[in-house]
């Protein structure tokens, strides 16, 4: 145990102080930073600057539009209204838009007959801007509605009351009330797993490789055994990755509690975990890491170059791409049959199971059952994978057939 | 009791016999020679001693005990090639490496930097191991071999690619570190080296063991029908019934004489015949034959066998 542990702790050492962790330790929550100022500030930017002319003859349609723009729940233009039209307007209108001083311009032509309804045409000046034109045909309907409600015979009041937004809280029974948190949350981690499974499941592949090229496990196996160096390499490099997840993570929280993250969202979007959530992401974020760190320590095991490892890490790849195609039939039915077996599967356990967890109760004796199958496997591939390793390194130079792994198998 | 003990080791890969029954004993406080020339299973026997790979039959014993794991931190290993993380810093790297063998981190750090100094490399220790020249690299990876003071020291070539200089501070050292009773293996395709430094050897040659024993056993098996002679003027002597074989070069010739019935031949008559003959002799060195002769004669004669 004392040789796994001083593995782990150089393997640990050694990353956390390369150039490139503190990179991409760093850049990553200043990418995600720097996405959502963008997007804050091109979305205020998109509301407050446009300035329109709605020109029609129906003078109370078009003061109706104004008051709608300028003052509605979407938008906060300026309208000029130019009723009726002269016959220049057009013209003027054009040289307007040319010299920027208007954003584009809503032409309303009346009806020619009775109860139908006018033509609208938008002008605008540059076809990029759809966020306008949006809030412009958004405002007419309500107009339009609003209008024909009133014509009716209804009270402005009622009407106000009918168009009111609805509104649907939605309660888990048992769980986090705000479901729409509870998605963004899986979301996150479920790409964050993804993500660090993959970064550093192939570390640990690369790191055995590096090794054998740089000829230094004669040496370590000279004192220890493949098993041990193996089992340290797997936890040296996966409390990298750990660290920099919680780095990430205390980032992302830190972000989504500031205002400009809600406002952007456009209301109370917060990123909230229970404690439970973050004691299971540990959990299966560690086994899962280590399954994938094992089945890559066994492609390292085989491997020469960094070349060849590319050719194998459809090994790594492909499991995690079932979890992602599976994730549509977990979210729809998290407690079928289908659902339960796929989480007990243990290549898929740390990434379905989370998800489950995280959208319904899973019984206790699912979650004991896919850890121990797990524990199981990780310790049939590092078994496996301590086999391949020591008979491979003695005979690089040469690509492996199947049968010669499954010679080495039998070789002690 | 023999420190180490090979009893018939065998190892095939695939179809090649690396090592084919090969037996040989050390004694404490001695130095041993693996000798042979490239490929001839050196390292393969190597690294059965130290567990590495398993031998496919026969039993090897390290300090009077069948091979067992927790033996292993009494050995210091030196591979053939050099085995150091290449973007960690010297220090680091002994220090780690020490602590493999079960030092604290203290007591490796205070060993390391006694042997840094003696073997003049402590203006390097803060440096990556990948800035430093092969030569440095090699004495790094001289002193984490012995940073844990083990009985037994085996080392695969251990001073192949190393200036003469160099080479000489770390025969010295092992030299060094045999007069404090440790116990010294290692293997080289060099045979001068050998003869200088070892107390025994082992001869190999195509997985096969050729030659084994102490140096002055096998020395003294060897009648001393070699003259090495110094002249100048006519070369006409080296007709003499008495020559076997003889290589000439300007001035010296290297002559083999003939051995009849195992019986060193006398070399007072070529000496006569030369004089007679009018060639003015600067030396005249009668010797045994260098192991490397020895060595060929062997294997020379086995190539059809």
């Amino acid at each position: 145990m004392h040789n796994v542990w001083l593995i782990a702790k150089r393997e640990y050492l050694e990353r956390i102080r390369t150039k490139s962790f503190l990179f991409f330790t760093i850049l990553f929550p200043l990418l995600m930073v720097g996405g959502i100022a963008v997007e804050a500030i091109s979305s205020t930017h998109a509301r407050s600057a446009s300035h329109i002319a709605v020109v029609s003859h129906d003078q109370q349609l078009a003061t109706d539009l104004q008051a709608e723009l300028e003052k509605g729940k979407d938008s906060e233009m300026t309208v000029d209204v130019i009723s009726p039209p002269a016959g220049d307007t057009r013209a003027i209108l054009d040289g307007e838009l040319a010299n920027k001083s208007l954003d584009g311009y809503l032409w309303i032509t009346p009806a020619t007959q009775a109860n139908a309804r006018p033509s609208f045409s938008y002008t605008p000046r540059s076809a990029g801007d759809t966020s306008t034109k949006d809030a412009v045909s958004s405002a007419l309907r309500t107009v339009l509605v609003r209008e024909r409600l009133a014509h009716q015979g209804m009270v402005a009041s009622d009407v106000n009351s009918l168009m009111q937004p609805v509104e649907v809280d939605s309660t888990q029974a048992g769980k986090n009330a705000d479901t729409m948190s509870t998605y963004i949350a899986i979301y996150v981690l479920f790409f964050l797993m993804y993500f660090v499974i993959m970064l550093y499941g192939m570390n640990v592949a690369r790191s055995i490789i590096e090794e054998k090229t740089s000829r230094v496990f004669e040496v370590l196996l000279a004192t220890i055994k493949p098993e041990q160096m193996m089992a340290g390499k797997m936890l040296g490099v996966g409390s990298v990755g750990l660290t920099q997840v919680f780095i990430w993570l205390i980032a992302a929280i830190l972000l989504t509690s500031t205002s400009m993250v809600s406002s952007m969202a456009g209301g109370n979007v917060h990123v909230s975990l229970s404690a439970m959530q973050i004691v299971f992401f540990v959990v299966f974020f560690v086994l899962g890491f280590m399954l994938y760190a094992s089945i890559a320590a066994a492609l390292g095991a085989m491997t020469n170059s960094e070349q060849e490892l590319q050719q194998l890490n459809m090994f790594l790849v492909m499991p995690l791409a079932c979890c992602f195609f599976a994730m549509g039939i977990i979210i729809s039915n998290p407690n079928s049959v289908l659902s339960t077996i796929l989480s007990l599967i243990p290549f898929m356990t740390p990434l379905i199971m989370y998800l489950r967890l995280s959208l319904t109760a899973v019984p206790a004796w699912q979650i004991a059952l896919s850890v121990g199958l797990m524990l199981v496997t990780i310790y049939a591939i590092l078994w496996v994978a301590s086999r391949i390793y020591r008979v491979g390194i003695l005979m690089y130079g040469k690509k492996p057939t199947l049968p010669e792994i499954l010679r080495w198998l039998k070789y002690s | 009791m023999p420190i180490v003990e090979l009893q018939k080791v065998r190892k095939v890969y695939d179809t090649k016999v690396a090592v084919n029954d090969i037996s040989f004993n050390i004694e404490p406080g001695t130095m041993f020679g693996l000798l042979g020339p490239n490929g001839s299973g050196k390292t393969s026997t190597i690294r059965m001693m130290i567990g590495i790979t398993v031998p496919d039959s026969g039993s090897i014993s390290l300090f009077g005990q069948p091979f067992t794991r927790k033996n292993l931190h009494r050995v210091g290993y030196l591979p053939e090639e050099r085995g150091l993380y290449k973007k960690m810093k010297v220090m680091d790297q002994l220090i780690f490496l020490g602590q493999l063998h079960g030092l604290n981190a203290a007591t490796a750090s205070k060993r390391a930097h006694e042997w840094c100094e003696r073997l003049g490399i402590s203006a390097s220790i803060g440096k990556k191991t990948e800035e430093l020249s092969k030569g440095m690299q090699q004495k790094i990876q001289f002193i984490s071999t012995l940073l844990h003071e083990p009985e037994l020291i085996i080392m695969d070539e251990p001073f192949s690619g190393l200036d003469p200089v160099n080479a000489t501070i770390l025969q010295d050292t092992l030299v060094d570190l045999r007069s404090q009773g440790r116990t010294i293996l290692f293997s080289t395709h060099r045979m001068d080296q050998i003869e200088k430094l070892c107390d025994s050897i082992s001869l190999i040659h195509n997985g096969n063991l050729v030659l084994s024993g102490s140096m002055r056993d096998i020395k003294s098996k060897y009648p001393r029908n070699r003259v090495e002679m110094l002249f100048d003027g006519d070369t006409s002597f080296l007709q003499h019934p008495s020559i076997e074989e003889a290589k000439t070069y300007s001035g010296r010739a290297e002559i083999k004489l003939r051995t009849v019935d195992g019986i060193a031949p006398d070399a007072q008559p070529l000496l006569a015949h030369a004089i007679q003959r009018g060639t003015r002799i600067n030396r005249f060195e009668v010797k045994e034959p260098t192991l490397e002769e020895i060595f060929i004669e062997k294997v020379g004669g086995k190539v059809d066998a």
